[in-house]
């Protein structure tokens, strides 16, 4: 942060004319109240008030480095203190040298300055002390903005992580390939097809919850899954293997809804697209003392580079468990021995929505 | 009458039996095959020379349209795809036709009528140059490059590549499973390779800039690469600027 005074045009001529105007105060004073010449009274207060002008800048650097609210008020105070009696003992040195020398012959000026430093230095703290609240307005000022501004990012994160959410529901190309599987089956096995059918509206059904970010239990999300699994299996048949089973005690937890979906199509698109080989898909799910551990494995093909991948699906769920777990749930993931692992933890006492 | 010969290339059997049982009441259409992947599908369409491949895009060793880039004869092709927005929709209707899934009896058949007009044309080859020439001058990055070496087909994926050479009307494409050379030109791995990681550091080569070891000067005015295997690759004096502004040096 620069200095607020000097690094802008309009508040350094706003503070010189405040100068102005107290110089010119100060210089009726002594003038008037005193009785001095125009040119003493003329030459203390424009000496006294100038350099303190100047010298009074400096104290921007104690309001800039002692933050009032993170060290405790006692130490601000006492800094500020230290630092103005340096800023006054400094000005009063400089000032009351200059007119000393300058005194034109005048003794009783010379008395008059003798008096009255006490005063000056009364009157200096009080100036000091000015500046320092000024400074710490433009401080408190500009971390309101600061801050302001922060959750004004924060806030468009959420949103933009809320629509990634919504691109995530059925891919399309999935929707697409399904619908002309079905129209093939028309033809060779009615049955199957009208069972398709079925499938694939449960699970568009249950996609479009996702827009309101529900929980749902573990058990309904393995369910759809399931109706994922079977339309692909008909498109691929053998190559496509899965499993996925879940223990008792894990079925009534609640998770968000479809956060499994954007795994399972990551597997088939990694897995089963780019392979001529079965593929197998299992889930499982493993209940710890205090956090579940929920875990896709599938086979895949390490040395086959990726024709088209953007890292998109699991960037989105790590993003989701993030947000719907207020950072206590995480998602970790991993390929090797040509096996990937995607898991993903989340701690058991149910979270409150989002 | 000859039949045409066609061979359906298709990872999905439900999308393979639709095509099998349109193409059952076009008597002019004769199935030579169907193949579930583009590495077989590529092998039977050199042994049996069909006249139309019915080719998907997305499938597995192989897509579509790289089946396409290492093909040696030139059939008729007509693309089935689902839904593959960027890599579709700039061919004209005319030129390469393609059935989008799910599509009905009716466009099957649009599609094989359009398809006897081109055969009787003979303009097998010019379908298959305006692929290639479609996907050279699209803007999508490679992520992989197909290549044929010795018979053998190599798909190499792009971070593998260390540096690529010009050598007339070929690029030799160094890897580090060996050497590839390829057909193709330097403006076109300038254009499809990833600018922030491939450099064309000088006329006859393009490095990645993760396998630079260090910078030498050579001679007076030039420096020279040395590369993590030991390979030297000599630098431009626009090169060289170009290196410095993408590794900010």
């Amino acid at each position: 942060m620069s200095h607020p005074i000097t690094s802008r045009r309009r508040s350094l001529v706003i503070y010189i004319l405040v100068w102005f105007l107290i110089f010119a105060i100060n210089a009726a004073i002594i003038y008037f109240l005193q009785g001095f010449a125009v040119k003493i009274a003329i030459a203390d207060s424009f000496i006294s008030n100038f350099v303190f002008a100047v010298v009074g800048l400096l104290a921007w650097y104690p309001t800039r480095y002692i933050p009032y609210q993170q060290s405790s008020p006692v130490y601000s105070i006492m800094a500020h203190i230290v630092a103005g009696l340096l800023v006054i003992l400094v000005w009063l040195t400089v000032t009351v040298g200059l007119l000393t020398t300058l005194h034109y012959g005048n003794d009783l000026y010379k008395d008059f300055l003798n008096r009255t430093l006490f005063w000056r230095g009364v009157v200096g703290s009080l100036f000091y002390l000015v500046l320092v609240l000024v400074f710490y307005l433009v401080v408190y000022a500009k971390n309101l903005k600061e801050r302001a501004q922060a959750e004004e990012r924060l806030k468009t994160l959420v949103r933009e992580s809320e629509l990634n959410v919504l691109k995530s529901q059925i891919n399309p190309h999935f929707l697409f390939n399904s619908l002309n599987s079905i129209s093939s089956l028309t033809m060779s096995s009615p049955d199957e097809a009208h069972k398709m059918i079925i499938r694939l509206s449960d699970l568009l059904r249950y996609s479009l919850k996702n827009r309101e970010n529900e929980f749902v239990t573990l058990e309904e999300e393995i369910g759809r899954m399931q109706d994922y699994l079977a339309i692909e299996k008909i498109r691929f048949g053998e190559k496509l293997r899965y499993n996925l089973s879940v223990p008792q005690s894990c079925k009534k937890i609640e998770l968000p809804t479809m956060i499994l979906q954007p795994l399972i199509e990551n597997a088939i698109k990694h897995g089963v697209y780019e392979s001529v080989d079965p593929v197998d898909i299992e889930f499982n799910c493993v209940m710890h003392t205090d956090f579940l551990e929920l875990s896709i494995v599938n086979d895949y093909d390490p040395d086959q580079p990726p024709s088209r991948g953007t890292g998109l699906g699991l960037q989105n769920v790590t993003q989701r468990i993030l947000l719907a777990y207020e950072g206590k749930g995480h998602v970790d993931a991993k390929g090797e021995n040509g096996k990937y692992n995607v898991r993903i933890f989340i701690p058991v006492k149910k979270a409150k929505k989002p | 009458m000859k039949k045409i010969g066609a061979i359906i290339i298709e990872d999905e059997k439900p999308a393979r039996d639709l095509i099998k049982k349109f193409m059952e009441d076009r008597e002019e259409l004769e199935l030579l095959g169907e193949y579930d992947n583009g590495f077989s599908g590529l092998k039977a369409t050199h042994e049996l020379e069909p006249d139309v491949l019915f080719l998907d895009v997305q499938m597995p060793k192989l897509n579509g349209f790289e089946l396409i880039e290492l093909l040696d004869c030139a059939p008729e092709i007509i693309f089935t795809t689902a839904y593959d927005q960027y890599a579709i929709k700039a061919f004209e209707q005319n030129a390469v036709d393609y059935l989008l899934k799910p599509f009905s009896k009716e466009r099957f058949n649009e599609g094989v009528d359009r398809l006897l007009v081109r055969l009787e044309q003979g303009s097998g080859k010019k379908t298959t140059e305006k692929i290639r020439k479609h996907l050279s001058d699209s803007e999508e990055l490679l992520n992989r490059v197909v290549i044929k070496k010795s018979g053998k087909i190599h798909v190499v994926a792009v971070s593998d590549i260390q540096y690529l050479e010009a050598q007339d009307d070929y690029v030799m494409i160094y890897t580090q499973q060996g050497r590839f050379l390829k057909q193709q030109t330097m403006k076109y791995y300038e254009k499809h390779l990833d600018s922030d990681q491939f450099i064309r550091v000088h006329r006859s080569f393009i490095v990645n800039v993760q396998v630079i070891e260090r910078i030498e000067p050579y001679e007076k005015t030039n420096y020279i690469l040395l590369l993590a295997d030991g390979n030297k690759v000599p630098v431009s004096r626009s090169g060289m600027q170009v290196l410095k502004d993408k590794l900010d040096f």
